[in-house]
């Protein structure tokens, strides 16, 4: 592979994205999860090209469509490690349908949501998770849409890992990423990533002054969803909500198995074919 | 000889399984049919009415004659049917019904088996033995069937039209059932899809084949999602397809483009309804033709295929995924409810050896895009090897980074748009009928096929020359595909089931030739044979 320079990558200086980048290139590593087994999927967006600053498979498609790719491929081939990686409004926005779809089919898929509350690439609207009243070019009059809370709403939907971090914690992001790759079922991770252009509200210092850390897993859904709720004066970090009882679905192998001639004769039913 | 009978009443009567249950015992019992239907986008009332063709010779389309057995379940039949009923024909009316419905009561403690004595009805009509018909048949049921045989010895029907079974070993299949298996045959093991009609039974097709082969079916929370699966699927190494119909369709279009752009291979059956929006959801119509020839942004080659026969269906859609894969493109195979939902018997033999795609290893020098002499970049999955798989739908290198390169950029379009030639040279050919002297030469396309088949032989029956060339590979088209037939100097008379003739504007567009009379149908229905028959002899004088 092509060794790229941070001048290569199309984030701007400070941007979250180069702490995110060098913290999953670690992670990876440290995980010993052999690269050629790891597949990226990503939407579009700044976030979106992640995979490619990566030594990994990846499919970049649509925008918000980071989650389908990464379904058809862990239903295809369960033997691979599905990572989908996009920013907030590519997996809540665009792709806010699939979002909760994803989580509904117990698939073992890592979503990681690069999430800085604001559209970077097309300079600065209002996404999902924009906080009320920011102003901005399409929001002049401030935003008038209530945040989309990603915590809550996986929680809701039946996640079994929902965490949460900030891109300057790199230690702590390290970790949780480490802990959500290896999880056996659904896990979101929701990065906290400063957008140094774009978001003069949600700064590393406003971050700074607001974020502390979970000690340990929440394993009670209710006691998970109290704390999702916590945004604003409080923000908190750390594997939010942990439920190992959670049983991900099984994918029967059909990758590299033929379809045999008994197969097409069974279909066949002797002679005719029965209907429905 | 041949016995036409039209079955109406309401959704919900158990129409379908009287259709279904008719079909299973005049196969099992080698009769030449045909059978179709037309029924309303709702589960319970209105009005649906299920067509069968019975015959001692092969039939493939609705022959447009008067009935010869009217079954009339409720009111609306009465009114629509009847007067289609030829002079000698039978009507068991809605009273006769009641009476039906009261033995099966008394009989059998339930009204419902009466649909099924309504089936041993009819085939006492054609002088079947009810010995043969409940021949291996659950206890149950043949009793069912022989209380509709008694019935139709009672009413002094049975034997009215006397048919031999001469259709001899054959299968059966409804156009969808054709499509799946054909899928399947062509290696495709991963589905994704979100119900709508007409294309759900290829859905159920395959979710059923999943319990016992190593094929998977996933229903998709909305048609973007399925096409993102299935490309995600294919990415992965497994031959995949979607099903959907025009407005399912609509949304799939961002991902025929991806599949174009990231040169992943995916199979999309669309079975056309007649639009726009919601339109007629359980009626036929080829309308969409327009929509596949240019959907998804950006340029890109594609196939496009529309059956016309069930041979047709399952060797194309066996073949499709071939090409999906030597051509790393979205290849289309275009039917409709008319197809989709009629069916019929089929005595070609069917391959039973499925296809498969290969699976080359590289190393870590791979490049999913690399620039090639034919513009094919060897395809392989991740996870094989230390060969990296990367797709992007950005403009892209050959490695499958994103690029703004914009030298590159044109070469990349270059290497997609090479081949098109390659395509081109790979046709599927048209299938012609008829008198290769004669002037006149009716083109038609999909579903058609066999309607003007039929219609054409009976234009020869009354001593005129005609001839027909059917289109089951819609695109691309070329000259070499029409060139035996010298069409520039022919009479075209182009029969479609739109209204404002999309395949003879594609002939125009793609071949220069000028249809001097189209043939058009819009209103939800199929032709019948009858109705292109008077109709092409009048142009024919």
């Amino acid at each position: 592979m092509t060794v790229l320079k941070r001048t290569d990558m199309a984030w701007c200086p400070g941007c979250g994205d180069f702490l995110i980048r060098d913290v999953l290139e670690k992670a990876l590593q440290e995980l010993y999860i052999p690269m050629k087994d790891i597949v990226f999927t990503s939407g579009i967006g700044q976030a979106a090209k992640m995979p490619h600053y990566l030594d990994v498979n990846y499919f970049n498609g649509l925008h918000g469509r980071a989650l389908p790719l990464a379904v058809g491929i862990k239903l295809a081939r369960p033997d691979l490690t599905v990572i989908a990686y996009s920013g907030d409004g590519c997996n809540y926005g665009e792709g806010g349908n699939h979002f909760i779809h994803t989580i509904r089919r117990r698939l073992d898929i890592t979503i990681l949501t690069s999430n800085n509350q604001v559209y970077g690439l097309t300079k600065g609207q209002s996404s999902p998770t924009t906080d009320l009243s920011i102003k901005n070019d399409l929001s002049p009059q401030g935003n008038e849409n209530i945040p989309l809370n990603p915590i809550a709403l996986a929680i809701t939907m039946g996640a079994p890992f929902v965490a949460r971090c900030y891109a300057s914690d790199r230690e702590h992001m390290k970790d949780i990423i480490k802990e959500a790759i290896p999880f056996k079922g659904t896990a979101l991770v929701d990065i906290l990533q400063p957008c140094v252009t774009f978001n003069k509200t949600n700064t590393y210092q406003w971050f700074k002054e607001r974020v502390f850390k979970i000690e340990k897993p929440i394993e009670d859904r209710y006691e998970a969803l109290k704390m999702a709720e916590l945004w604003g004066d409080r923000i908190p970090i750390g594997v939010i909500y942990r439920n190992d009882k959670a049983v991900c679905r099984e994918i029967k192998k059909i990758f590299r198995e033929r379809i045999r001639e008994e197969h097409i004769e069974n279909q066949l039913d002797m002679r005719c074919v029965m209907m429905r | 000889m041949e016995f036409n009978v039209v079955i109406g009443g309401e959704a919900g009567q158990g129409l379908f399984s009287v259709e279904i249950e008719l079909t299973e015992i005049l196969s099992r019992l080698n009769y030449y049919f045909f059978a179709t239907k037309n029924y309303m986008s709702r589960i319970r009332g209105g009005h649906n009415f299920h067509m069968i063709r019975i015959s001692e010779a092969p039939v493939h389309a609705l022959s447009g004659r008067k009935w010869d057995m009217v079954i009339a379940l409720d009111e609306e039949t009465d009114n629509l049917h009847r007067l289609n009923l030829s002079d000698d024909g039978i009507y068991l009316s809605r009273g006769l019904i009641k009476e039906i419905e009261k033995e099966a009561r008394e009989k059998f403690q339930d009204a419902k088996y009466a649909n099924t004595m309504l089936v041993g009805c009819v085939l006492a009509v054609i002088g079947v033995s009810p010995g043969i018909t409940t021949e291996g048949v659950q206890d149950e049921m043949a009793k069912h069937l022989r209380t509709g045989f008694d019935y139709a010895l009672r009413s002094g029907i049975a034997g009215k039209y006397l048919l031999q079974p001469m259709a001899g070993d054959h299968c059966k299949f409804d156009g969808n059932q054709a499509i799946a298996l054909g899928a399947i045959l062509g290696g495709c093991q991963f589905m994704a899809g979100y119900p709508m009609t007409p294309a759900t039974s290829i859905m159920h097709y395959f979710s059923t084949a999943a319990l016992t082969m190593p094929v998977h079916f996933e229903q998709a929370e909305d048609e973007i999602s399925a096409i993102n699966m299935a490309l995600g699927a294919s990415y992965a190494g497994v031959r995949s397809m979607v099903a959907t119909s025009g407005g399912g369709f609509c949304l799939m279009q961002e991902g025929v483009s991806l599949s174009g752009m990231s040169e992943t291979p995916v199979v999309i059956v669309l079975g056309q309804r007649p639009g726009p929006a919601t339109g007629l959801p359980t009626r036929t119509e080829q309308g969409e033709l327009n929509l596949v020839l240019h959907a998804g942004h950006g340029e890109f080659p594609r196939i496009i295929f529309a059956p016309g026969s069930i041979d047709e269906a399952i060797a194309l859609a066996r073949k499709s995924f071939a090409l999906a894969d030597r051509y790393q493109i979205p290849v289309f195979i275009l039917t409709d409810q008319y197809f989709a939902d009629s069916i019929q018997i089929m005595h070609d033999e069917i391959p039973k050896e499925c296809l498969s795609r290969e699976y080359p290893v590289f190393d870590a020098t791979y490049k999913r895009y690399a620039l090639t002499e034919d513009g094919i970049s060897p395809l392989t999955c991740p996870g094989l090897s230390d060969a990296r798989v990367r797709l992007d739908s950005d403009e892209h290198d050959e490695e499958g980074k994103i690029t703004e390169d914009l030298d590159l950029r044109a070469r990349m379009v270059d290497k997609r748009l090479k081949k098109f030639a390659m395509i081109a040279s790979d046709f599927m050919p048209p299938t012609f009928y008829g008198d290769r002297n004669a002037a006149s030469v009716i083109v038609c396309w999909g579903s058609n096929k066999l309607i003007v088949k039929e219609a054409l032989e009976k234009i020869k029956e009354d001593g005129k020359s005609a001839a027909a060339l059917h289109f089951a590979q819609v695109y691309p088209l070329t000259a070499a595909m029409v060139a035996p037939y010298g069409l520039e100097a022919k009479r075209l008379i182009c029969v479609e089931n739109n209204a404002r003739g999309q395949f003879a504007g594609l002939l125009k567009r793609e071949l220069g030739l000028n249809v001097a009379h189209p043939m058009l149908k819009y209103n939800g229905e199929c032709f019948t044979v009858l109705e292109l028959y008077s109709g092409l002899k009048r142009l024919l004088t």
